[in-house]
């Protein structure tokens, strides 16, 4: 065995080391949220009245006092029960999977992975390019108003030539959403480039002006408020324009075919991120820029693009979001964007490990609709987890000092900083 | 004249103001400036000479002392979290989740005044609540050297959905009941001030409350004045105090502090503990000003955590600066208000909604090359603790 054939041995175990921390730093962060987020639910169930407690801390508990006799010493009772909540938000999401796995409520779960898939990988294509992309919620809602917008003229036309009109539109469709969420991504993206004005406080005030503009145009009759309706939408769009359904129900709203596209998209991205010359510069001005530049990236270039690719991304989301969920443009767009930015950072923003990030929080955003159905836990209970979730991932150092203090997670390897870049130059 | 001026007594006022206002600058920035220079004179000459021209009605919007009112208030919110924001990242820790210590001090500020009873007691629970997600933030940055940026993204979301989650469980809706709100200082009845602000002044005929456009000032709720004051109280201690230096070094050479035998954790606690009372008393303010806390969406902070960011970056860190920036950026949204409730002109209200957002981003692109505190986004570990 060569030494340079041992450096490579090393240097793979070290950069499998540090996918497998990263995976366990995921991993600790999401269950200290589940259980802080439990400790929430408690303290939220002191805070309403209820008649009788759904919950019961006593000590000594039930199953001592069922053998020995007697009663607890101290015991206080809870409105909300928070084995009960995560039962319905993790377990209810799948419905009945095992019998039936086209149920509708698993339905509505894939819908929402798919429309995370694309926010996700969008914060995940800037976050690799040192870039912090907060817009994709204002991106998602431009491109899922363009491909409405654009389409309500086009579709009815060809509405008669049934799957040929379907072949037709529906690439127009996300083609549309990703050229509008990419220009209106590439705003800040310049502004950083050539103005140095700070990426986030742009992107924040972009979505407000992305929402605004939405609500000007859907909710005038001048413009393209539908009509016979009184809500601020656009008119419905004909069924020839949107995603087939393959397997499910019409009216469950989700597509197989908006998934698989959705997964070529993700392996799409990893591949051009690893294996093309403008995923290489991404990356390295993304860790080095310094040495990005002297090896002669063109930094503000790379920002551009990179920003553009982003928007683009979280576009097509909202046109997916338009054509296989909604049908028209809505205004009211769930928090997607925001989401993507929870679903990228817990997959380390490695594309193909937003796929399942991206599950785990379709199942939470489809959970908290049987939770608001089944018991009396508000549903934004799903935003804390959120925000807990991107903190604890923040502090990889919390986990790897209480993997030390417990002796089992001391292994070498380097640290890995919160946008999932090594810190050392091993990038996978 | 005027010897205190930079340029000596020699330089007259105009010179003085033309350095400042186009002295060092870009092509663009100069266009700018000569630009909103050249529309405040026209607006100010069209409100003399043509008083019923669209320019002239705004004018009188615009001076209107309700405009000067309604940017007192909103500025409130925008200041305190500007003032803290400056304190933490003076310290080298930048505070992005200004926008979540806002809105969880805005609800617990209606919830303990609901549950208390008093305004006061509703302040006093919204600093707190803010002070003690700060005091999280903190921990997370300092202790465990997560990303200050994701992290304060974190505190922003987490209030983003805890808010909303503990209006539902409380009152079954994500805004709350409405609450007593603050009265102003004529009401209060305060002994000696209460009665001087509404007694017609001895050679002006009219009480101060009740003067053209600066009554405002004399006719506002207690949070506006605990704003002006606790500007001058940041100046103070940033610019005269050893613990502003301390926050200085801490920012700017963590090491020099170190070795000087100040701990840069501690002083970067006490910077972000103080940039969550701040952030406190603005987001309570806030909502008690109006009374209630309405959780949809952005909810009714609706980004002026970021706003405050770019104001104290406008500001240069200066707390005076900042304050000056946040009037803007409230002046816009109080004239936007103001514009619509009037009905003056037929402005569609969510494109004029929208003005403050896009004035933020062109100041930002346009003079939001401010220097960053050295150390600021950096840990740092002192090398003893190891």
């Amino acid at each position: 065995m060569s030494a340079a054939d041992r450096a490579r041995d090393l240097l793979g175990r070290l950069v499998r080391a540090s996918a497998f921390e990263r995976f366990l730093i995921s991993a600790s962060a999401l269950l200290l949220s589940v259980f802080i987020g439990a400790l929430i639910i408690l303290g939220a169930g002191r805070m309403t009245d209820c008649s009788t407690a759904a919950y019961t801390i006593a000590v000594p508990g039930q199953f001592v006092t069922q053998f020995v006799g007697g009663g607890s010493v101290f015991a206080m009772g809870f409105c909300y029960d928070p084995f009960a909540v995560y039962d319905l938000l993790f377990l209810g999401a799948l419905g009945d999977v095992l019998s039936n796995p086209l149920n509708s409520q698993f339905a509505t779960t894939i819908a929402e992975t798919t429309i995370l898939m694309f926010t996700g990988v969008a914060v995940a294509v800037a976050f690799r390019a040192d870039i912090f992309n907060i817009g994709v919620q204002g991106q998602l809602v431009v491109g899922a108003l363009t491909t409405g917008v654009v389409l309500t003229f086009l579709a009815p036309p060809l509405a008669g030539l049934g799957v040929l009109a379907t072949a037709v539109l529906l690439p127009l469709g996300l083609l549309l959403g990703g050229v509008a969420g990419g220009a209106f991504a590439a705003i800040p993206g310049a502004l950083k480039a050539y103005a140095d004005a700070n990426e986030v406080i742009t992107t924040i005030m972009l979505n407000f002006v992305a929402t605004s503009i939405a609500l000007f145009l859907v909710s005038r009759e001048d413009y393209f408020k539908d009509p016979e309706s009184f809500a601020s939408q656009t008119v419905p769009l004909p069924d020839v324009a949107l995603f087939p359904s393959f397997l499910f129900r019409p009216r469950d709203d989700v597509s197989v075919l908006a998934l698989a596209f959705a997964l070529v998209v993700l392996v799409g991205t990893w591949y051009l991120l690893q294996h093309t010359p403008f995923g290489y510069d991404l990356r390295t001005s993304g860790l080095q820029p310094d040495a990005a530049e002297y090896g002669g990236v063109d930094a503000d270039r790379t920002i551009v693009s990179s920003m553009t690719l982003s928007g683009a991304l979280a576009g097509v989301g909202g046109a997916v979001y338009v054509l296989m969920v909604l049908g028209n443009f809505q205004t009211g767009v769930p928090d997607y964007g925001f989401d993507g930015i929870t679903v990228s950072i817990l997959a380390g923003n490695n594309p193909l490990g937003v796929g399942f990030a991206a599950f785990l929080f379709g199942v939470l955003k489809s959970g908290s609709i049987v939770v608001q159905v089944g018991s009396d836990v508000p549903p934004t209970l799903v935003g804390v987890l959120r925000g807990l979730i991107i903190l604890f991932v923040a502090m990889p150092e919390f986990f790897r000092m209480m993997g030390k203090k417990f002796g089992s997670f001391d292994r070498p390897g380097e640290p890995v900083t919160a946008d999932g870049a090594t810190g050392g130059g091993s990038d996978e | 004249m005027s010897d205190w001026l930079p340029g000596g007594p020699d330089r007259s006022v105009a010179a003085y103001t033309y350095d400042w206002l186009f002295a060092d600058r870009g092509r663009v920035q100069q266009a700018v400036i000569a630009v909103a220079l050249a529309a405040v004179l026209g607006l100010v000459a069209a409100g003399v000479v043509a008083p019923q021209s669209n320019a002239g009605r705004l004018f009188h919007v615009l001076t209107d002392s309700s405009t000067l009112a309604a940017t007192l208030r909103l500025s409130v919110p925008i200041a305190f979290a500007a003032l803290g924001g400056i304190f933490a990242e003076k310290s080298g820790v930048i505070n992005i989740g200004l926008e979540g210590l806002l809105i969880i001090a805005a609800f617990t500020g209606i919830w303990t005044t609901d549950v208390t009873g008093s305004v006061w007691y509703g302040l006093l629970g919204g600093v707190v609540a803010s002070t003690l997600l700060a005091g999280l933030f903190a921990v997370v940055c300092i202790e465990f050297r997560a990303d200050q940026i994701i992290a304060g993204l974190a505190v922003w979301l987490i209030a983003l959905g805890l808010a909303p989650f503990l209006s539902s469980v409380v009152y079954g809706s994500k805004n709350t009941t409405s609450v007593d709100t603050f009265p102003t200082l004529p009401e209060m009845g305060i002994p000696f001030l209460s009665d001087a602000v509404t007694v017609p002044l001895p050679v002006v005929g009219v009480a101060p409350a009740e003067l053209p456009f600066f009554g405002a000032l004399f006719d506002a709720s207690p949070p506006v004045y605990l704003m002006l004051l606790a500007v001058v109280l940041s100046w103070y201690a940033l610019h005269r105090t050893a613990f502003g230096r301390w926050v200085e070094a801490s920012g700017e050479n963590p090491k020099a502090l170190d070795t000087a035998g100040v701990s840069v954790h501690r002083v970067r606690y006490v910077a972000v503990l103080l940039s969550g009372v701040l952030a406190g008393v603005g987001g309570a303010a806030l909502a008690l000003g109006i009374g209630q806390f309405t959780g949809n969406g952005p909810t009714m902070v609706n980004g002026k955590g970021f706003i405050a960011i770019v104001a104290y970056l406008f500001g240069n860190y200066h707390p005076v600066g900042a304050l000056g920036s946040t009037m803007l950026f409230a002046g816009l949204d109080a004239t936007q208000l103001t514009l619509q409730a009037r009905d003056v002109f037929q402005v569609p209200t969510e494109l004029v909604r929208t003005i403050p957002y896009v004035t933020v981003i062109v100041v930002l692109a346009l003079f939001g090359r401010t220097r960053l505190p050295s150390a600021a986004g950096e840990h740092y570990e002192s090398g003893e603790d190891e």
